[in-house]
């Protein structure tokens, strides 16, 4: 099987690997960079909690190869905080109480992230359609979404 | 038979042709051996469900106008194969000109798997399900395809020939999907039915449009084009030839339904039982045909 | 951050305090099992599984697999005789002789990487003999079925478990209370019916992993994903005939566990593999796919219901028959048909009760713990029943349930009294705040809307015995380090513990810390993370142990200072003299003592604190007639109710409000507590609208998230409303009892019992889908059939 170098941003650090073919961006992250907050929970890009950025849209990283990723910036969740300051959307969601096994966590901050980027005051509906993409067994959802809507409103309120 | 499914993607080996005409090539060289791929999101499951064993991955996404998205109100619309559902959702080309299409690429999946699911990828993979197809069908669209002998044009009607299967050649990529102009004055709808709310596979999916056209003895023309009720994505003939016949009343909706229902060959599977898929082939569509109609009349 | 006044005692206890793992939960710090990087010793372990659900195993030929380049090793069920099984062993690690079920263990395989592993997997032959399957729990119980276990009289089992040797039946749970013959002569109203229960999945979001190593001195260690990881030491180090201290299991963080990762699975396959090839850590991760069909599932149930009241609305008399298809090895399930045979009247008082709860080995997959243990299941078409009975005597439900259902002093099944229980406030609480005997108008002309509701109860179902244990260490710096064996499943055991233990010991929350991960060799031990027992069970020795360590720290100070202990307490994680005013931070001599008194010498040092608990009271029961005086530590009960919508179009139901209310004794952290609500409620409504494992010849139809679903961040009700009500549990920590998995049991009845409002249609069984309900209401005449 044919391996391939690739250069690439991962959470703002240049890296330059050598992939297999047939490596998902996933495995690359978890296996080769062992960056393991993006979560395996399905393989088949139904769960979403492998969901990364990759240039700024997430994605299910268990259905992107590792050698698309050439020239591509990704932001894994262990991407998100900065220099110990939380992304508001940890914050938030630790304070509705939207964490409880944590494996869907990870998947469930980039989908989110992803949505005030692109929609800084989403809808309750609107939430709830950008987090379909994320299954959470634990939660039941409610304090998540509240979370999302918090953390809107903190950063439509600091701006 | 069980399926067991690979905990991940089997071997293969990845190209990046540089050309298109090196990518046909490739391509018609390998034979089924070898497949084109995009965003992934199909083939990939596919892979690792061992229903797809290829020996080469071509992936033509970043080759010559793949994820060009252009609108000339002469000539219409045209999507290069490689542009993503969720460029195509908000680009204000599709949601001034063709809101249906928008629609119903914002009923696949999920958010994240639409960032790397085409419309292209879903026409090529020929599902019965696929949701975006109906609305191509709706509005009439065709496919350019690059073959081993150069560019040439298809219409989508007439493109599946089953599950699975269409009239493309070895060598052949859909580098884009075309749109005409949308029919003067035209309204359409998406309805999806699945088992939760959202992000479900189709048990019915049902595109519908609606013009005033000159042409119908009835004043208007509608579209109804029905996902996973058929062996391939089935427009309504009878229901839509019905229409053009009779004045838009709610009992010509609910005629029109019947034949719809009629005219569907849905099979029992593990989403939905067929008898239950033509009850709702019925009501969706004679739900969706007076949401047109509102629509056309505001 | 300014010390707070050390006279203000404040006690976490009560409060909803941030969970404890949150922060690297958000930040992907969290480490779970297959995060645990390994480095190049690490070899990957594929299973080959049964295609068929029942055939013998004529021969298995490796020879292919074997010369693989990159292969490790192969092993089949030869290698291993040994049996094993929590309650039951009926287990074999890889099947010997016969296959029970599609995914049964045939064969294993590591190798350098996951593609060979997977390639050799599919290269090994295995020639199979097909026998007939039992694909139903009443033929299974029937004379003339094909014996499943033929060894059963030989296998070990619990002494309150039943099997009955020569048949399918691996336990058989009887209640004999009163004369239902006699009965039924005074009741107004009977009705008997029949309920189905399908088989459904936890669908825990992160699928089983474990990784075993065995050194060359045979010493095992097993890392994985466990709420078990003290039963897994016992009964894995048992099976393979080694001693319980050469077996460590390390559990880290549990991604979603609802029972699925309880007792022993799929973790013995990766622990037999791992003994072939000594000194690599050998990984096997269940496919989602394989986490569908071969991980434990919640096993079927059918059940017949035959209840009758007098004319006041006074239940007189039950009969009830339960058929659980425990599928292939029913080691775990046996105890799921006990619970609910002493559980079987739900949360009422009937006076005359004929049960008989069955566990059938069937050719499913394999039946097991999940969140609600047969509880969901059994409320499912009893609180159905209720509703009925109700509506025969033309009494409204709420009344009915208010009559009949327990209170403190009422009669259980099993003989003996129940404890002080806030039931009755639950149902009137749940009746109010669902607008209970106000018909509200549908959103549309196209629906229908209805309100349901449905009471529960449910005891931690385990062996009289089962332990709980804690330590307690101080650090220089004065905070606390607690050492528990139970786990986070997520359900937020670990900020309980913490809140508890700075409670008990006197210290603010943020002082303590967990000494995770879990791991045999230095947590203290733990039965398992299972049947909501842990705020209640490992909670009590949490204070246990506290109050050994502040009797040594009071101990000290009284030395030190003399002065009374009684005058000295521990507040905010100062020791102070309520008469002398003194006052001295626990750090300044937590680990190094203190000077004595007179300067010549030292008193103190290091201090531990220890505690344990096992309940000492729960006797065993009659096995003829399931009486006995004590059959369980206590129960919680709880109610919820539902206003829904049925839309006439489609026979989709949407929820449009839910209510929940459960009596937890003392919520130890509020926000904890509804967050289980709320959780179990998601989780409730997905089994009763989504969830079923298509079972067609023994195999699962649906092993995917394509078709198997579950409710999405879309599915939720439009509210929900989470009552929390109080009525102390004598022997709880602060009163506290359970509330993991309570929040799913009574969802299906309410449900279904508001469906019915609604449409007037009742259905045999969940889930409750919109094809379900439209084909109903088409023949019901509700909605029309094509012209």
């Amino acid at each position: 099987m044919a391996m391939h170098t690739i250069n690439l941003t991962v959470n703002g650090s240049r890296e330059s690997l050598v992939v297999p073919s047939n490596m998902t961006l996933m495995r690359m992250l978890r296996e080769t960079l062992a960056l393991t907050g993006t979560k395996n929970g399905c393989s088949a890009g139904e769960c979403g909690a492998c969901t990364v950025l990759f240039n700024g849209e997430p994605v299910n990283s268990c259905m992107v190869l590792a050698v698309e990723c050439d020239e591509a910036e990704i932001v894994t969740v262990e991407g998100l905080a900065h220099d110990q300051q939380l992304d508001p959307l940890q914050d938030a969601i630790i304070q509705a109480g939207g964490v409880q096994c944590g494996f869907c966590t990870p998947g469930i901050l980039i989908s989110a992230r992803a949505l005030l980027n692109r929609n800084p005051n989403p809808s309750e509906e609107e939430i709830k359609e950008a987090l379909v993409g994320n299954l959470c067994r634990c939660t039941g959802y409610v304090r998540i979404i509240k979370s999302i809507q918090e953390a809107a409103r903190m950063a439509a309120a600091a701006s | 038979m069980v399926t067991i499914p690979h905990p991940t993607l089997p071997e293969f080996d990845y190209i990046r042709p540089k050309t298109l005409a090196e990518a046909s090539y490739f391509l018609a060289e390998h034979g089924p051996e070898a497949r084109a791929f995009s965003g992934g999101t199909d083939v990939f499951v596919r892979m690792r469900d061992g229903a797809l064993p290829p020996k080469f991955l071509v992936d033509v996404k970043n080759l010559d106008g793949m994820r060009d998205l252009r609108f000339d109100p002469l000539s219409g619309l045209i999507i290069g194969a490689a542009v993503s559902m969720n460029a195509v959702i908000s680009a204000p080309e599709v949601q001034a000109h063709y809101p249906l299409l928008a629609e119903a690429c914002r009923s696949v999946a999920s958010y994240q798997l639409r960032t790397r699911a085409t419309i292209a990828g879903n026409i090529c993979n020929a599902s019965p399900a696929g949701d975006s197809i109906g609305a191509c069908l709706a509005l009439d669209a065709s496919l350019c395809i690059h073959g081993t002998a150069g560019a040439r044009r298809e219409t989508l009607a007439g493109f599946f020939l089953g599950p699975g299967k269409t009239r493309l050649q070895p060598g052949d990529i859909v580098t884009a999907v075309c749109l005409p102009p949308p029919p003067p004055g035209c309204a359409g709808v998406y309805l999806k039915l699945g088992r939760n709310r959202l992000s479900d596979l189709s048990i019915v999916g049902l595109a519908a449009l609606g013009s005033p056209n000159s042409d119908c003895p009835s004043g208007y023309r509608f579209r109804i084009v029905l996902a996973s009720v058929a062996p391939v994505p089935l427009v309504a003939g009878r229901a839509e030839a019905y229409l053009a016949e009779h004045p838009a009343t709610p009992d010509a909706f609910r005629q029109a339904a019947q034949l719809a229902y009629e005219e569907c060959a849905p099979i029992d599977d593990v989403r939905s039982s067929a008898r239950y898929r033509k009850l709702m082939v019925r009501n969706l569509t004679e739900s969706a045909l007076s949401q047109v109609w509102q629509a056309l009349h505001p | 951050m300014p010390h707070k006044s050390t006279k203000e005692k404040l006690s976490p206890v009560g409060e909803s305090m941030p969970r404890i793992d949150a922060r690297e939960k958000v930040t992907g710090a969290a480490q779970y099992a297959d995060d645990i990087q390994f480095g190049n010793r690490l070899l990957h372990a594929r299973i080959v599984r049964s295609p068929h659900p029942h055939a013998r195993i004529i021969h298995v030929d490796a020879s292919k697999a074997l010369a693989l380049p990159g292969v490790k090793a192969v092993v089949t069920g030869k290698d291993f005789p040994g049996y094993i099984g929590l309650y039951l062993k009926d287990r074999h690690i890889f099947c010997r002789d016969r296959v029970r079920y599609v995914g049964d263990p045939v064969a294993g395989v590591a190798a350098v990487t996951d593609e060979i592993a997977e390639r050799a997997a599919r290269l090994i032959e295995v020639e199979y003999e097909l026998l007939e399957p039992v694909l139903d729990p009443e033929y299974g119980a029937s004379h003339g079925a094909p014996l499943l276990h033929p060894d059963l009289e030989q296998y070990t089992v619990a002494s309150f478990i039943m099997p009955k040797p020569r048949t399918n039946i691996s336990n058989h749970f009887k209640i004999r209370k009163g004369d239902v013959t006699s009965a039924w002569k005074e009741c107004k109203a009977v009705i008997e019916r029949r309920y189905h229960i399908p088989h459904i999945q936890h669908v825990p979001i992160e699928p089983h992993v474990a990784i075993a190593r065995v050194e060359q001195t045979g010493e095992i260690t097993l890392w994985d994903s466990s709420q078990s990881p003290f039963a897994q030491r016992d009964l894995i180090a048992e099976t393979l005939g080694i001693s319980q201290s050469e077996m460590r299991v390390i559990a880290p963080l549990v991604g979603g566990g609802f029972g699925s990762k309880a007792g022993v699975s799929m973790e013995s396959l990766a622990v037999a593999i791992a003994t072939k090839v000594k000194g690599y850590a050998v990984k096997l991760l269940l496919t989602r796919e394989e986490e569908f069909y071969t991980a434990f599932v919640r096993q079927g149930l059918v059940a017949y219901f035959k209840l009758g009241c007098d004319a006041d609305g006074h239940l007189l008399a039950m009969e009830n028959t339960f058929y659980w298809d425990g599928g292939a090895y029913t080691e775990y399930g046996v105890n799921i048909t006990r619970a609910a045979g002493y559980s079987c009247t739900g949360p009422y008082e009937v006076p005359n009760i004929h049960t008989d709860s069955y566990c059938v080995y069937t050719n499913h997959p394999v039946g097991g713990p999940m969140r609600g243990f047969g509880m969901p299941e059994l409320h499912a078409g009893l609180e159905q029943c209720i509703d009925e009975l109700a509506e025969q005597i033309g009494m409204d439900a709420v009344e009915f349930r208010r009559r009949n259902c327990l209170k403190g002093g009422s009669s259980l099944p099993t003989g003996g009294k129940m404890h002080p229980t806030g039931l009755t406030e639950c149902l009137e609480k749940t009746a109010e705040a669902i607008g209970w005997g106000h018909k509200s108008p549908p959103s549309a002309p196209n629906k229908r809307r209805g309100k349901g509701l449905a009471l529960m109860w449910k005891a931690p179902a385990m062996p009289g015995n089962a332990g709980s244990s804690a330590w307690i260490e101080l650090a220089e710096d004065g905070k606390l380090t607690l050492g528990v064996g139970c786990q986070d499943i997520g359900q937020g055991a670990f900020t309980v513990a913490a809140q508890m233990a700075a409670a008990a010991f006197g210290i603010p929350y943020e002082s303590v810390r967990l000494a995770t991960p879990v791991d045999t060799r230095y947590s203290p031990y733990e039965w398992q993370t299972v049947a909501s027992r842990i705020t209640w069970s490992t909670g009590n020795a949490i204070i246990q142990a506290a109050h050994d360590a502040r009797d040594q720290v009071l101990d000290l100070i009284s030395q030190a200072w003399g002065e009374n202990r009684e005058d000295l307490d521990i507040v905010n994680g100062t020791v102070i003299s309520y008469k002398s005013e003194r006052e001295m931070p626990v750090k300044d001599f937590a680990v190094k003592g203190l000077p004595k008194p007179d300067g010549k010498g030292w008193i103190g040092g290091p201090i531990i604190g220890r505690g344990n608990f096992m309940p000492t009271d729960v006797t065993g029961l009659d096995p003829e007639t399931g009486q006995g005086d004590h059959a369980v530590v206590h129960f919680t009960t709880g109610a919820q109710a539902f206003d829904l919508e049925v839309d006439l179009d489609t026979g989709r139901v949407e929820i449009l409000k839910a209510v929940a209310s459960f009596d937890v004794g003392k919520a130890i952290n509020p926000d904890l507590t509804r967050a289980q609500m709320e959780g179990g409620l998601i989780q409730g409504i997905s089994s009763a609208l989504f969830e079923r494992l298509q079972l067609k010849d023994g195999r699962v139809a649906n092993p995917s998230f394509v078709d198997y679903r579950i409710a999405t961040a879309a599915d939720l009700p439009r509210s929900m409303q989470s009552i929390i009500v109080e009525v102390p549990q004598d022997d709880g920590p602060w009163g506290a009892r359970g509330i993991g998995e309570h929040s799913m049991v009574p969802t299906i009845p309410a449900i279904a019992n508001a469906i019915y409002d609604a449409i007037g249609i009742r259905f045999d069984g969940p889930p409750f889908t919109a094809e379900k309900i439209y084909l109903a209401m088409l023949e019901a005449g509700i909605v029309h059939g094509p012209a």
